[in-house]
């Protein structure tokens, strides 16, 4: 079994690489799978409503009902991810049961342990899982996340959350580059971040984290997409942008096209003209305002 | 001295960049006049000697494709004799003539005579690793980690006079399946991910030097 361990996780980590450049589109219905397929994306996510209905529902917000999910694998032929509750195991368990493809233990669904996220490492369904800075990553991966996504603030169409948390990603990883010609600086600072020295260790040597890293959160045009994308991003999820705009067959494919052509201005100008109405959104700062409001980019840890 | 190749790989989506830094690797260490690049325009492909077109998802990279005007050029590529190209994953199923199942999802290039089925063994939860003997077209490569994700296979092969299995698995209990084909002297197949095989650059040394620098 322990000898399996990095071959399984080749196998985990190997899927998220082949998603790499595209495109992971929220939906909720097998039609909108269908639609974010020709659009040309590269997996969905399937979900029961949109982070942009959560929020404002205020309910408690679970895993989606199964025979939805199942609904939607049969209606495509690209991989299909789900949610489930920090640290719901069970939760994790059903749809491991179901064979959804990916799992993403996702902040943007009411968290089921306070204290604890899920043993990762114990299931053979890979998982993606949100992080907003380096320890949070690699916490994350030490527990067996096999593809990081960046939080970003889910269902707002505000982007500056996701550039920030790519940022100080990247940022943090060029900060303790310094450490390793120090290996008692660089243990302090494993410590700190409550992560193997070897983990830290390898992600500093290698400059990047050592799974495949999407953008999410807020992303509502091509542009921000391909905003990600040049600050370092290796693919991007988008949910509530696309089915909250007036046309979200239009806004798809140029999202997709954005994400591929991420670095090509011209390509931008073209994909990014007569798109609609894009999702309303609701700036970070008005969350902020409102004592209420609490950023999903704060839950987890 | 022999003039310097090129090898490009289809960057519109996947794990193209595995697939360069294996090449730069396995070029480097070999002293092959070769230079990798990433190709998402036709001015890129213009450059190129020869094609690797990677894993990822083969509906996205075919819309992509289609979009920017940019399949017919990637067509014509293809089925130059003079050129090589090497479908790993979602690469075979874009090149394949045929799909056995989805077909209406996906344009193909119509390239390889064999019909292909796609996520043949089934979805992630059926994806996995398997040590191959590739000796028989591998000098002494007994031992290769090949990883299959969602992996198609060549459910048919359609032209039996161009096109010559070069491995197969059983699939199931059930009768074997080809997981790596090649057709004539210029095109490569394979299901599999040479490019995830961690340090092991031996498939992408054999493909150079077989498909590249001695083509």
């Amino acid at each position: 079994m322990v000898a399996n361990t990095n071959v399984d996780f080749k196998v985990k980590s190997g899927l998220a690489q082949m998603l790499k450049g595209g495109v992971i589109m929220d939906v909720v219905t097998p039609e909108q799978a269908r639609i974010a397929e020709k659009a040309g994306a590269c997996a969905v996510m399937a979900l029961e409503s949109i982070p942009a209905d959560m929020r404002k529902s205020g309910k408690v917000c679970r895993m989606s009902d199964p025979k939805m999910i199942r609904e939607i694998m049969a209606a495509v032929s690209i991989p299909v991810m789900a949610k489930v509750r920090i640290g719901h195991f069970v939760e994790a368990q059903v749809l491991e049961a179901l064979e959804v493809d990916y799992i993403d233990e996702s902040e943007v669904l009411t968290p089921a342990d306070w204290s604890n996220h899920i043993k990762k490492n114990d299931f053979k369904v890979p998982f993606v899982c949100g992080a907003k800075d380096l320890g949070e990553a690699l916490r994350r991966i030490n527990e067996g996340a096999a593809m990081i996504r960046t939080k970003g603030e889910a269902g707002t169409g505000d982007v500056s959350e996701a550039v920030k948390h790519i940022r100080k990603i990247r940022a943090q990883i060029q900060e303790f580059g310094s450490l390793l010609n120090s290996p008692d600086e660089l243990r302090t600072k494993a410590e700190e971040l409550r992560v193997p020295t070897d983990l830290l260790k390898s992600t500093l040597e290698q400059g990047k984290l050592p799974v495949v890293n999407f953008a999410a959160g807020g992303v509502a045009t091509p542009s921000d997409a391909a905003l990600l994308m040049q600050l370092g991003c290796e693919g991007i999820f988008v949910g509530s942008g696309i089915f909250k705009s007036s046309d979200p067959e239009n806004l798809a494919q140029a999202i997709v096209q954005a994400t591929t052509y991420y670095n090509d201005p011209l390509k931008l100008l073209q994909v990014s003209s007569d798109l609609g109405d894009l999702m309303a959104g609701v700036s970070i700062e008005s969350i902020n305002a409102d004592k209420k409001g609490t950023r999903l980019s704060e839950i987890g840890w | 001295m022999t003039r310097k190749k090129c090898v490009g790989v289809l960057a519109l989506q996947g794990a193209f960049q595995e697939h360069i830094d294996f090449l730069e690797r396995a070029a480097l260490e070999n002293c092959y006049n070769v230079t990798v690049i990433p190709v998402r325009t036709k001015k890129e492909l213009h450059l190129c000697d020869s094609l690797v077109i990677p894993g990822g998802e083969s509906t996205t990279m075919s819309l992509i494709a289609q979009r920017t005007n940019f399949f017919d050029d990637l067509y014509t590529f293809v089925h130059s004799s003079q050129k090589s190209v090497w479908g790993t994953c979602a690469g075979l199923i874009f090149i394949s003539d045929e799909l056995e199942n989805q077909n209406e999802l996906i344009k193909t290039l119509h390239l390889l005579h064999a019909r292909v089925k796609r996520n043949a063994f089934g979805r992630q939860a059926q994806s996995f690793t398997k040590v191959c003997d590739f000796s028989e077209f591998i000098p002494e490569c007994t031992d290769f980690p090949a990883t299959f994700i969602r992996a198609p296979v060549i459910d048919k092969i359609l032209d039996s006079e161009t096109v010559k299995p070069l491995y197969t698995i059983p699939n199931n209990d059930e009768e074997d399946v080809i997981v790596a084909a090649q057709q004539g002297s210029n095109v490569l197949v394979t299901s599999f991910h040479p490019e995830l095989a961690d340090d092991d650059i031996r498939f992408h040394e054999w493909f150079l030097k077989k498909f590249v620098v001695d083509f």
